[in-house]
């Protein structure tokens, strides 16, 4: 039980939609609360258990209700829980911070934050010591109780403010063991005093004073519904002072401050026994106190500043800048900031410092606050006045750097350079600059060489990072150019990385001109390749083409030579498998169509509709046939405003827009647009549109099919007129049904009609067709119907709706379902999919009267049904009627008795309602009726029907058993139908 | 100055990536939400993250040569903040994810950010350089470099992180880092009355005092044997303590101390148990050219130690010349895969002759495995590796009376399988690499006397202090090839 909650506890931390999509987060909770009381489980596992409250609350905890009890509940848990399972306890009491704050429930009305805030400072001031606990100082409750309040005190500012000088009296006490965690906590509290009190107006010293002799309860316990709280405890956490706007609130005191000072000062003074992490937030924290009490110099700081600057730890460090950018010259002179500045450059690049931090510090270093800064104030990248091309040197970039560090030293390298050249603009480029040059070709060099793909794309970033910077300096960017074009005509695979580079070269950070010659250039290399098609290989051709693609995006640039490219590839007679390329060909096309869209078309007109006229008829592919036909039709019809119009509907345009669109091309090889690939998708409707009603009543009969005409011929062929004996009656009724196609079939009708509940969007519908499938082969296939037009009632005034026909081929006579789905045209103009509710042909839609001619008579009829009741109840030796009359008895033949309570009124009815169609009349017999049901294929069901005292009798004979079942139903259905109509009536 | 989230990945060469361990914490995701306002991005599960971080660190889809996410020259890697791009929208970004990556684990975490837009400077957010302490940390914690993923070292570490986050880190807010062994044997609580004990020394000694002083001084160079390109080397040095001493707060002395004439220690860092520091230690900076009345020690550290041994600081060090001057030529015979191979080494007269060990490996990339290899070396002996593609020229302990060595000879390539490849060594490109250590030795002249370590207490404790040099990155390229150097270094 243990091991399971330990994995459900961590199958639910790695993915806890994934968990909770198998259970609820209710019951998972009531389970984690109600595991904690169990006393078979071990404390170790209890505090797995506390976990995913931990990590997740507002998940487990959806409402601030849920969270206050499952915070009272484990409070309960807490108060049993004995002292010595120290780490269970403190984790209790962190996930109770953590469900009391994340639920929101940190409120003078909740009960559970009263007793949790007032449990918290009791243990805080809980000064016994078991000489057997663990020596560690921070393994304790109390050091956990203080980190509670001081994450409550941090999302609930000035909860605790009233309480500074009980904590500043815990923190001063003689041996406290937990001094770091009252030192954090006390100058958090204070802090966030402070910076309430400075929001309000006309505070001063003697605000403050209260604030630090403050020994009241908790700001709410006191008096929760009092309108001071309001002042007291801010409702969201407080953001940083030192913020990069550098004004925070300030507090104006006058110099009396003494108490505030001798309490920092205090602080201070023992700020060398924490660990750095928590010097750092405690420096901090009170870096913010005199940012924002005036009356307090910052001198105060001056004699840890040494200690701070000298660390190798990086956070303390940072702390001596983030001081001087609250203090700048009222705590730094110009020499401290230049001695500073010397520390930062040497650590950017301190073999001991590690990768991380030097990133982090070279960061600093173009962030650097100046005591009095010219340079970007915006939070822009500048280095400081005092950073000289010697301090640069130490940061130049070299071969041996991580890819990161090497672009952080390129940059400020970079900074420092651009500064110099400008001013030796005209003159001799720097020297500086030459060495980053350098730099940048070496890196080049490692590419050309086969470097990995992380040298490739570090050297793609530094040349933009290189370019941004001296993009200007046309020698090195024409030199650049000419590189990269030898780069990718050495290595085509590097297609996409120069593309990038002149993509992002022309969205503006380098001087506008340079990616269009950079393309031009790509140009010029990717048509040389021209000359001898057959050394190229089919990928480096591939690459080819998508480079040219994007050039013939470029109004600027020329497209002679790339249309002469494509006629060589287009016509050149290398291997055969090219002509079948089917990709090659796309790639071709989205040339192509780049360039029906270029400014300077009119030139290319001829040339460009010779390559794709040759696509169109040469190529193997029928597809790449039937696009080049096309671009050849719009190059060759269209106008070029037309044309532009046709193209421009897809590009959306611009630049960008045509950007967008190669990045289509690229990935769907023959995209052309959005909207025309919309036009040319069949868009699949989610839900079903309409569906069709059967006509009349429901689950009526199927109409009754004409008897074919030449039934006439066909009877007296076999010669099976009116007169002929009783014997030739079924051979020349067999023989019949055997040549008439039409029997076999049954015409439903149904009509279309919008569904009520149908999505939006459809309301008239063109060009329908409906495609069906027959369920489990009981029908033969049927053929697709056109409906012309479907509009919604109302939409359109005197629309009624479609009737659809459905001509059904049964090949078994039992009832079965059929799949509809269809296509249509919406009023979007866009082609639709939609599936349709399945139709559900029921048994009785299977009946249909005696197939015989018209010209047979009652008489004729009736002699018809007797020899077939004869045959069917004889179980006797003429073979069943499909098979022609000869033959075997057949194992199918039954018959069958079936009562139903019906007065003879009601009998009536229901002879009137379900059976006229198939009644066969015997002016003989007035008492019984004969029904003849035939299911086509070739299936007959008959009836005698004879109404007893109190019951009707529905005697049947049958030439398929298996017909049974489904008689059966279908009488209880009609007989109780017309029970119920009965008694409703 | 709290943490969001944190995570510990391994992945090996970018596959079989997987989050091994991750933390939230929501009162921290509290106070973001609060603070961000309208610009909130909360922190998906950790799949989607890790998915977000492969892909900014260029380790997703290894197999595809480019992903327009990834490798987009626009996306510069400057600072260790990445930005995770959770959705499309412009506000769907998490930053600052701090990452920092050794061999195959990564470590990230989420700081919180005290301010709403615009984005400050990451340098004016005190949370960063927290959330990097406590990475370093947790990293020495998890085994450093030395990590393997499925070794016996990193699952029982990784099953102790709730435990170990417990205290160092318990609602997000870093208070401290793990110690890497647990001090519980050595360390026996304060009593009470007994003055302040720092939070980062969790008990006392008890037992037989000593403080040991170990003093490693580090050599890196390049040597290119070309009078255009200027030769670089530089050494650092670290003071390694571990000290057992009795009482709650001991201190102690350590004093570094240089030869008349020696050149000043410089870059100077500290432990932060250093109790003060004198401004002149910290003066001399490697990046300026800095006083000629630059001070030259005795370098005094005061301190109360840590339980546990530590790193007391780390100095740079400016001398005039590399311990070994060496030369490598490598040329081009008539035969393409003949060359001829020439070595000279010389010990620099002022180092020690006394070598733990000394050995120039001289890798050959890009060309097959060599077949003949005819070189006579005038000290020590030539071995070649296994796969034949390395020359491993060892020393010894010792070099001649003369000080000078020297490798002479032809080697020819006509081997079957191909060698390793580097595409910075194509060509005559090539370098020889050295690896020595000389015991009881620093090249700044920089030691710790015994006498000099002073310690305030009752017990006197036995003192042991040494010193040693070893090499690092020791290249010296082939000059008659091109080095893979910017010329225009130097003219700065």
């Amino acid at each position: 039980m243990a091991v399971s909650w330990v994995e459900r506890v961590a199958s639910f931390l790695r993915s806890p939609s994934r968990f909770l999509a198998s259970t609820t987060a209710e019951v998972f909770l009531v389970e984690l609360l109600r595991e904690q009381r169990d006393e078979r489980l071990t404390y170790d596992v209890k505090l797995t258990m506390l976990s995913p409250l931990c990590e997740h609350p507002t998940l487990l905890c959806p409402s601030a209700c849920t969270g206050e009890e499952t915070c009272l509940e484990l409070m309960s848990v807490f108060s049993h829980c004995p002292p010595k399972y120290t780490e269970f306890r403190c984790q209790l009491l962190l996930t109770l911070t953590t469900v009391l704050v994340s639920t929101g429930c940190v409120s003078a009305h909740s009960h559970a934050s009263r007793d949790f805030l007032e449990l918290l400072l009791k243990l805080a001031q809980d000064t016994y010591y078991d000489p057997a606990d663990v020596p560690s100082a921070l393994r304790s409750t109390r050091a956990a109780a203080c980190e509670c309040l001081r994450e409550l005190e941090a999302c609930c500012p000035g909860l605790l403010s009233q309480h500074l000088e009980l904590l500043n009296g815990l923190r001063q006490q003689e041996n406290p063991r937990h001094h770091q965690a009252l030192s954090g906590l006390y100058a958090a509290v204070l802090r966030n005093g402070v910076h309430l009190l400075a929001r309000q107006a006309g505070a001063g010293p003697e605000g403050l004073k209260a604030l630090l002799g403050g020994n009241a309860a908790v700001a709410w316990e006191a008096e929760p519904d009092s309108p001071a709280l309001t002042d007291r405890v801010a409702s969201a956490p407080l953001p940083s002072v030192l913020g990069p706007s550098g004004l925070g609130p300030s507090l104006q005191t006058g110099p009396d401050c003494k108490e505030l000072r001798s309490v920092l000062s205090s602080l201070l003074e023992e700020s060398y026994l924490l660990t750095p992490l928590s010097q750092a937030a405690l420096f901090h924290a009170l870096t913010e106190v005199v940012a924002m009490v005036s009356g307090v110099s910052p001198a105060i700081f001056k004699a840890q500043l040494l200690r701070l600057l000298g660390t190798s730890k990086v956070c303390l460090f940072h702390c001596t800048l983030l001081m001087k950018a609250a203090f700048t010259d009222s705590l730094f002179s110009a020499e401290d900031e230049a001695f500073l500045l010397r520390r930062l450059v040497a650590l950017c690049q301190h073999p001991q410092v590690s990768t991380a931090a030097q990133l982090f510090y070279t960061d600093c270093l173009v962030h650097f606050p100046e005591n009095r800064p010219i340079g970007a104030a915006d939070g822009g990248e500048a280095l400081p006045v005092l950073f000289t091309p010697r301090l640069a040197a130490a940061l130049a970039p070299t071969m041996f750097d991580e890819p990161a560090t090497m672009l952080a030293r390129l940059n400020v390298s970079a900074l420092v350079h651009l500064e110099e050249h400008g001013e030796r603009e005209g003159g001799a480029a720097g020297g500086g600059l030459a060495c980053l040059w350098d730099h940048l070709l070496l890196r080049l060099h490692v590419v050309e060489h086969g470097g990995d793909r992380a040298g490739v794309v570090t050297f793609f970033r530094a040349s933009f990072l290189f370019l941004c910077h001296f993009g200007h300096v046309e020698r090195y960017a024409a030199d650049l150019r000419r590189r990269l074009c030898a780069l990718y005509l050495r290595h085509c695979r590097l297609a996409p990385h120069v593309l990038n580079l002149a993509d992002r070269a022309q969205d503006g950070a380098v001087r506008p001109g340079w990616a269009v010659a950079l393309l031009r250039c790509l140009q010029g290399a990717a048509v040389s390749a021209g000359d001898d098609l057959a050394a190229v290989s089919q990928k480096d051709l591939h690459w080819h083409l998508r480079v040219l693609a994007r050039v013939a995006e470029e109004g600027q640039i020329g497209q002679g030579s790339t249309v002469d490219f494509l006629f060589a590839v287009a016509t050149s007679a290398s291997p055969a498998s090219r002509n079948e390329d089917w990709r090659l060909a796309s790639d071709l096309l989205a040339v192509c169509r780049h360039l029906l869209a270029h400014p300077g078309l009119d030139v290319l007109l001829c040339p460009l509709a010779d390559v794709l006229q040759h696509v169109a008829r040469r190529h193997g592919d029928t597809d790449v046939r039937d696009h080049a036909r096309l671009y050849y039709s719009l190059l060759t019809a269209l106008s070029r405003e037309k044309l532009a119009g046709v193209l421009a509907n897809g590009g959306g345009g611009g630049a960008n827009g045509g950007r967008q669109d190669n990045k289509c091309a690229l990935s769907a090889m023959v995209v052309e647009s959005q909207d025309l690939t919309s036009a040319l998708t069949i868009h699949k409707a989610r839900t079903p549109v309409f569906h069709l009603v059967a006509k009349g009543r429901a689950g009526g009969w199927a109409e009754s099919t004409p008897a074919p005409e030449d039934d006439d011929e066909a009877a007296a062929a076999a010669g099976t007129d009116p007169g002929a004996p009783d014997a030739d009656v079924l051979s020349s009724y067999r023989s019949q049904l055997l040549s008439s196609g039409s029997a076999a079939e049954i015409a439903l009708s149904y009509e279309l009609r919008h569904l009520d509940a149908g999505p939006p969007g459809f309301d008239r519908l063109f060009s329908l067709r409906l495609h069906f499938e027959p369920s489990a082969g009981r029908f033969a296939a049927l053929p697709d119907v056109c409906v012309p037009r479907l509009f919604r009632e109302g939409a359109s005034a005197a629309a009624a709706p479609p009737a659809v026909t459905l001509t059904l081929r049964p090949r078994a006579p039992y009832p079965g379902t059929l799949r509809c789905s269809a296509i249509f045209t919406a009023q979007d103009e866009l082609t639709w999919h939609a599936a349709l509710p399945d139709v559900h042909v029921a048994f009785r839609q299977l009946f249909k009267p005696l197939p015989v001619p018209a010209s047979w008579g009652p008489a004729l009829r009736l002699r018809a049904f007797e020899r077939l009741w004869d045959e069917f109840c004889s179980g006797g030796e003429a073979g069943s009627v499909g098979e022609g009359g000869g033959g075997d008895a057949s194992p199918d033949r039954a018959s069958s008795l079936f009562c139903g309570r019906l007065g003879e009124a009601e009998l009536e009815a229901l002879l009137k309602e379900h059976f006229a169609p198939f009644r066969v009349a015997d002016p003989g017999d007035v008492t019984g009726h004969r029904v003849l049901l035939f299911l086509p294929p070739r299936s007959h069901v008959l009836l005698r029907i004879r109404p007893q005292e109190d019951a009707v009798q529905f005697h049947m004979a049958t030439d398929n058993w298996r017909l049974l079942p489904h008689v059966n139903d279908f009488l209880l259905s009609v007989t109780d139908w017309e029970a119920r109509n009965g008694v409703d009536s | 100055m709290s943490i969001r989230a944190l995570w510990i990945i391994t992945h090996e060469k970018g596959e079989h990536v997987s989050v091994r361990f991750s933390r939230r914490f929501p009162t921290v995701e509290y106070r973001a939400k609060s603070l961000a306002g309208s610009s909130y991005q909360a922190v998906p599960e950790d799949s989607a993250v890790l998915q977000l971080l492969l892909t900014e660190l260029g380790l997703a889809d290894p197999g595809k040569p480019y992903v327009a996410q990834r490798d987009d020259c626009l996306n510069q890697r400057r600072t260790p903040a990445l930005e995770l791009h959770v959705d499309s929208s412009a506000k769907g970004i998490l930053w600052p994810v701090l990452v920092i990556s050794r061999g195959p684990l990564i470590l990230a975490c989420l700081p919180l950010v005290e301010a709403g837009e615009p984005r400050p400077p990451l340098s004016s957010l005190l949370s960063v350089s927290q959330g990097l302490t406590l990475l370093e940390g947790l990293q020495s914690f998890l085994g450093g470099s030395e990590i393997k993923t499925d070794g016996d070292g990193l699952a029982p570490r990784l099953a102790l992180m709730p435990s170990v986050l417990q205290q160092v880190c318990p609602l997000g807010t870093p208070l401290d880092v793990p110690q890497a062994r647990a001090p519980s044997t050595a360390g026996v609580p304060a009593a009470a009355g007994s003055p302040r004990q720092p939070a980062w020394r969790t008990g006392q000694h008890r037992g037989r005092p000593a403080v040991n002083v170990a003093l490693t001084e580090t050599v890196r160079c390049m040597q290119y044997g070309d009078p255009s390109k200027q030769d670089l080397w530089d050494v650092y040095g670290t003071v390694t303590c571990k000290c057992d001493v009795e009482g709650v707060l001991p201190n102690v002395t350590v004093t570094l101390t240089l030869p008349p004439n020696g050149s000043p220690l410089q870059d100077i860092l500290a432990h932060p148990c250093v109790t003060s520091l004198d401004s002149s230690i910290l003066n001399a900076s490697s990046v300026d050219d800095g006083d000629g009345s630059a001070f030259s020690g005795p370098y005094k550290f005061p301190f109360c130690p840590p339980l546990e041994p530590f790193k007391l600081c780390s100095y740079t060090s400016q001398v005039p010349v590399p311990p070994i001057l060496g030369s490598y030529q490598l040329k081009q015979q008539q035969e393409v895969n003949h060359l001829r191979v020439s070595v000279n080494l010389k010990l620099h007269e002022s180092v020690k002759n006394t070598f733990e060990y000394c050995e120039a490996r001289l890798p050959f990339f890009n060309r097959v495995q060599m077949s003949t290899v005819d070189v006579k070396v005038s000290s020590g002996h030539l071995d070649v590796n296994k796969e034949k593609n390395l020359l491993v020229w060892v020393l010894g302990q010792k070099f001649p009376k003369s000080r000078e060595v020297t490798m002479e000879g032809g080697i020819r390539f006509s081997g079957q399988l191909p060698g390793p490849v580097d595409p910075l060594c194509t060509d005559l490109t090539a370098y020889l690499k050295l690896y020595f250590k000389v015991p009881d030795l620093t090249l700044s002249g920089c030691s710790v006397d015994q006498h000099s370590v002073q310690v305030y207490s009752c017990a006197k404790p036995k003192i042991v202090t040494c010193r040693e040099l070893q090499s690092k990155e020791y290249f010296i390229w082939n000059s008659t090839g091109p080095a893979p150097v910017s010329s225009g270094q130097m003219i700065l």
